[in-house]
């Protein structure tokens, strides 16, 4: 990466002498994203709460190290319950230099599984992530780990890479604490390719499949009643509410601009597939299709899923709008059955930025839940901004 | 390893029935179309491949597929620098894996550090608007300038390509003599615009005016970086209305909206200037495209 990105913040940091000199490798890109929000009403599946919030304030540091590794960390702090949370959402290393077009990247990081995953919250058009991604990522998957990726020298954009994580948010509810867990419990597999329709539009198509080890959850007793939906509703921990044993992910992205100048007007259209699968304890499984028969849930399926599709256009340099429809299909352990549950999303956001730094959003969301989490129908209004201070972030495509 | 990924290479072009590495020459990736000119002069046996065209806005590209996959293969990468790419090249970079390509590497050439700039700022802020503060990165319209960024580009082929040395300077002298020959002939040309005033869109053609003599008395942008508003346009329409001012410059990949109501109001012509080779029909190469803007310039009266 580019460390010659000198910043407001870096400006105050540094003394106006060395700022005007030619930048070094020894000045960091620093960068620091504002994220404070009004909500009419709770979001199903954790995210943002009623009333007025903090979203995810970052405090961002990047530079090469030297030539061959690239560093990176950002500290995120959220206020939730007047309680503050700090916590690394990525401190890693990254190799500049392999041959071949390989690459590793170590330590903390956001995985490149699905199209969003690897992308920062606050460059989303939404408040929030879709209900996919708060079902089963967490939000957005960090975690501690490793990544080698490859990218292929063809004029068609394809690359390949493997991670391996810690997988700590991704392991399956353990009412007892007594479980013993895989320590790399997840590993991800994932393809993407893309390229250029023309001088106005571009594409990618992805590919994942994640290995959760602890993805099963934990036989229990009979009788016993499992307080997922409790738990869930206020848990900030960014842990998975619902995990399986294999996860696929299938997601596209298409940009379109006239003559491909994103300045004044560009469309977004991307949506993305999730089917968890294996999510049942072994023993479990057996008891249920003994007991079949008789049984009035004998349709249980053994895996969740969920997609979404969003439309964001931006129709000047000042304003877009995006449209996003979601929906869920979860099963809910109970006793000896599991309740299917679903939850559909439609969401509304206008965008006004004043420059590329400055988000001023309101977003509209209907959630229609059957059976979800205590919800029915509700209407929720977000208003937000987001304010990005310092080095430039360069987004992803 | 440079063997090995080539061969790995053309086995791939081999199974996905796609180029990899140029046949013969380096592969150039340019930032911009007046790069991909300027390679193009130099090295006319390379592979090259413009980044952006005339028509988009060269701080706003995105760090899409098709980008990082071209320099995922590029020996050499030619940009304005002087942060215009700054929202976009640091992310293909990373992306592409592409050792040869980071900075500090032979294989990255940014124009605007072998130049001096015009308006380096001691002091950034954002209140500023989006600015550089290692000067205004639209370089390529000061010829002298552009003649030095050639020399550098040549000693980085050759550095990169030393068999083919020799062809590198020859190319260079040729472009040379071409390119100080023309200078003077611009300069006669355009004479008449010195101390013309025009009211412009952002700073895009800062050299260009800075060579001509012409004075940008306005913008129409509020800010570097922000779109003309109609408080901002009023205010541009009262300047106008002075009686000085010749005409309103635009690029070829600004929007004209903001420029057309104000010529309306103020009864001035609006010309929009290509931007880089391709902008419009008569911009072909570096040549032509710098006939064209004077023309277009010269046009206005």
């Amino acid at each position: 990466m580019n460390t010659f990105r000198l910043s407001v913040l870096a400006s105050a940091l540094i003394s106006a002498a060395a700022a005007a000199e030619t930048p070094t490798l020894g000045n960091p890109a620093i960068s620091a994203v504002l994220d404070g929000y009004y909500q009419s009403g709770d979001r199903a599946l954790g995210g943002r709460e009623e009333g007025f919030g903090l979203g995810e304030s970052e405090l961002a540091i990047s530079a090469n190290i030297d030539d061959l590794f690239y560093g990176k960390l950002t500290a995120v702090i959220e206020a939730h319950d007047g309680e503050t949370e700090l916590e690394l959402e990525e401190a890693f290393v990254q190799t500049l230099a392999l041959p071949g077009g390989l690459s590793v990247r170590a330590g903390r990081f956001l995985s490149d599984v699905g199209y969003l995953n690897n992308q920062h919250l606050h460059s989303d058009a939404f408040a929030g992530r879709p209900a996919v991604y708060r079902a089963f990522l967490g939000s957005h998957y960090f975690d501690d780990g490793l990544r080698l990726s490859w990218v292929a020298p063809t004029d068609l954009y394809w690359t390949f890479g493997v991670e391996g994580f810690k997988g700590d948010k991704m392991r399956a509810e353990d009412e007892h604490g007594e479980r013993e867990f895989d320590t790399v419990g997840v590993y991800n597999a994932f393809t993407k390719l893309g390229g250029d329709i023309g001088d106005n539009s571009s594409w990618q198509l992805g590919l994942a499949y994640m290995k959760n080890q602890n993805g099963r959850l934990t036989p229990h007793e009979e009788g016993e009643e499992v307080h997922e939906e409790d738990e869930h509703a206020h848990d900030h921990s960014h842990s998975a509410a619902y995990t399986g044993e294999n996860t696929y992910v299938a997601d596209f992205v298409y940009k379109w601009a006239p003559n491909g100048n994103y300045k004044y007007q560009h469309l977004t259209l991307s949506g993305e597939f999730f089917r968890v699968n294996d999510f049942k304890a072994p023993e479990l499984h057996e008891e249920e299709h003994e007991e079949e028969e008789g049984h009035e849930h004998a349709h249980d399926k053994d895996y969740h899923q969920g997609w979404y599709l969003s439309g964001v256009y931006q129709f000047s340099p000042s304003w877009s709008a995006g449209l996003r429809y979601g929906e869920l299909d979860t099963q809910l352990a109970h006793d000896d059955h599991y309740d299917a549950q679903k939850l559909k999303e439609t969401e509304v956001s206008l965008n006004w930025h004043h420059s590329h730094f400055s988000t001023v959003r309101l977003q509209y969301t209907r959630q229609q839940g059957t059976n979800f989490d205590g919800i029915s129908d509700d209407n929720l209004f977000t208003l937000q901004y987001v304010m990005t201070l310092g080095a430039h972030g360069a987004h992803q495509f | 390893m440079r063997i090995n990924s080539k061969l790995l290479g053309g086995l791939l072009a081999l199974t996905l029935g796609h180029s990899a590495s140029a046949v013969a020459g380096l592969n150039i990736f340019a930032c911009e179309p007046e790069y991909a000119a300027l390679a193009k002069e130099l090295a006319p046996d390379a592979s090259i491949y413009s980044a952006t065209t005339a028509m988009q806005d060269p701080h706003q590209v995105q760090a899409r597929p098709s980008l990082i996959a071209k320099m995922r293969q590029a020996d050499l990468a030619l940009c304005a620098g002087a942060d215009l790419e700054i929202g976009w090249l640091p992310m293909l970079q990373m992306k592409s894996a592409n050792a040869n390509v980071r900075d500090g590497s032979d294989g990255m050439l940014y124009a605007a550090e072998v130049i001096e700039t015009l308006d380096k700022l001691d002091k950034v802020d954002r209140s500023m608007g989006d600015v550089h503060a290692k000067g205004n990165p639209h370089l390529h319209f000061s010829p002298r300038r552009f003649l030095q960024v050639a020399e550098a580009v040549t000693e980085r082929l050759k550095r990169l390509d030393a068999d083919n040395s020799a062809a590198y300077d020859a190319a260079f002298v040729r472009f040379s003599e071409r390119w100080q020959t023309a200078i003077p002939g611009w300069e006669t040309s355009a004479q008449e615009l010195a101390g013309r005033k025009v009211i412009a869109y952002h700073t895009s053609f800062r050299y260009l005016f800075d060579w001509l003599g012409i004075e940008q008395v306005a913008d129409l942008e509020p800010k570097p970086g922000l779109p003309p508003s109609s408080g901002h346009l009023a205010g541009l329409l009262e300047r106008a209305r002075k009686g000085d001012v010749s005409a309103i410059v635009v690029a070829s990949y600004q929007d004209t909206r903001g420029a057309n109501w104000l010529a309306e109001k103020a009864g001035l012509p609006v010309l929009v200037l290509p931007m880089s080779v391709g902008g419009n029909d008569e911009s072909q190469d570096l040549f032509s495209l710098y006939d064209s803007v004077i023309n277009l310039l010269k046009g206005a009266n």
